[in-house]
């Protein structure tokens, strides 16, 4: 049994150690989220030559900080073609109140549900705000932050900026993965 | 003069609550490293926290309470606050009214990426996250975003 439970534990810190660092170069694959009227979408349907995937949600005060600043991102880069998909995976955040929060803030982007946040398993997502920007084969070229500081004043390095500026430029992302601190993704306890 | 001696008597009884919290160590990569030296012979929990974290606060109280009842039998809690600067203050407000045994970190180093990746290669930054490390050091277990107290105590008992 306690080898059993070794194992387990082992296994555990192996996938989380994927998840912190294997997740840019990977392909994760096709997956669906739901507009906030229930209908199911595909993200084919919603991705293009360079598509952001942000975890964001209503109740964290870190993701709220960043509300301003990825309307402007959608603002700056949605005409340049990058395609964005703005996913809550928190259990606690029904689409409603998912609804209400994008109503309030003036979003001018949509906002995903993530049931049983299936998505945020696939990417191995784990807080909000995080940021995962996809090259058009479907592959993560770039896993992280938005910036570096809730505080925009504080603020050194843009780094999904930079990595979307990569892209569209035909380079290479640098740094390709970072980290923030962040609320943690509200998963249902199984 | 006698007045002015009352007045000042005053302001000092108004302002102790205030001065009476102590202030917040701060820790960069380096300083982690040594607060966990400085413990080692104890079974730690470093326990990553910051006011704007619901579940953080929410579960502050119940590992105080479990520390008081494993402190004698070789346990150690270690808080380190994820604030920044401007949320220093409402920090140690916090940790004062929950009566969380000191010493209180707070991280500052110059690069949040850099002191998460130091912590733990495997680690996004989310909170609630705790560090289970064993008497000599070696970290043994994470537990990352909300996590039932019984589970982080099975795993301390494991190895007091």
């Amino acid at each position: 049994m306690r080898r059993i439970l070794n194992l387990a534990v082992c296994l555990s810190w192996a996938a989380a150690a994927w998840a912190q660092s294997g997740i840019v170069g990977a392909k994760p694959g096709e997956f669906t989220l739901q507009d906030l009227k229930g209908s199911s979408v595909s993200a084919s349907a919603l991705s293009g030559n360079v598509t952001a995937l942000i975890f964001i949600a209503t109740k964290c005060p870190v993701s709220n900080a960043y509300n301003e600043r990825m309307s402007a991102l959608y603002r700056d880069y949605e005409p340049k073609g990058v395609k964005f998909i703005f996913v809550n995976s928190n259990y606690n955040e029904p689409a409603a109140e998912v609804d209400e929060h994008r109503k309030s803030n003036a979003f001018p982007f949509a906002v995903y549900k993530d049931a049983g946040h299936v998505v945020a398993d696939l990417f191995h997502a784990n807080a909000t705000p995080e940021a995962f920007v996809l090259d058009s084969s479907g592959t993560v070229r770039y896993h992280g932050y938005i910036d570096d500081s809730q505080n925009p004043g504080r603020v050194t390095k843009q780094g999904l900026r930079l990595a979307l500026d990569a892209l569209l430029g035909g380079g290479s992302v640098n740094p390709a993965e970072t980290k923030a601190f962040g609320c943690s993704i509200k998963r249902i306890k199984r | 003069m006698i007045w002015n001696v009352r007045l000042l008597f005053a302001a000092a009884l108004l302002a102790a609550p205030l001065c009476a919290q102590p202030a917040l160590q701060p820790v960069n990569e380096t300083g982690y490293q040594e607060l966990l030296a400085a413990n080692k012979g104890k079974v730690v929990l470093v326990n990553f926290w910051a006011t704007w974290c619901q579940p953080c606060r929410a579960e502050m109280p119940q590992l105080v309470k479990m520390e008081a009842s494993l402190r004698a039998r070789g346990f150690k809690l270690v808080t380190v606050s994820a604030d920044e600067p401007e949320q220093e203050a409402f920090a140690r407000k916090f940790l004062t009214q929950t009566k969380v045994p000191g010493p209180w970190y707070v991280k500052r180093p110059k690069s949040d990426n850099a002191f998460i990746e130091a912590v733990d290669r495997r680690w996004s930054g989310a909170l609630p996250a705790s560090y289970l490390y064993d008497r000599t050091g070696r970290k043994r277990q994470m537990f990352v975003g909300e996590t039932a107290l019984a589970t982080i105590e099975a795993a301390i008992r494991k190895l007091l």
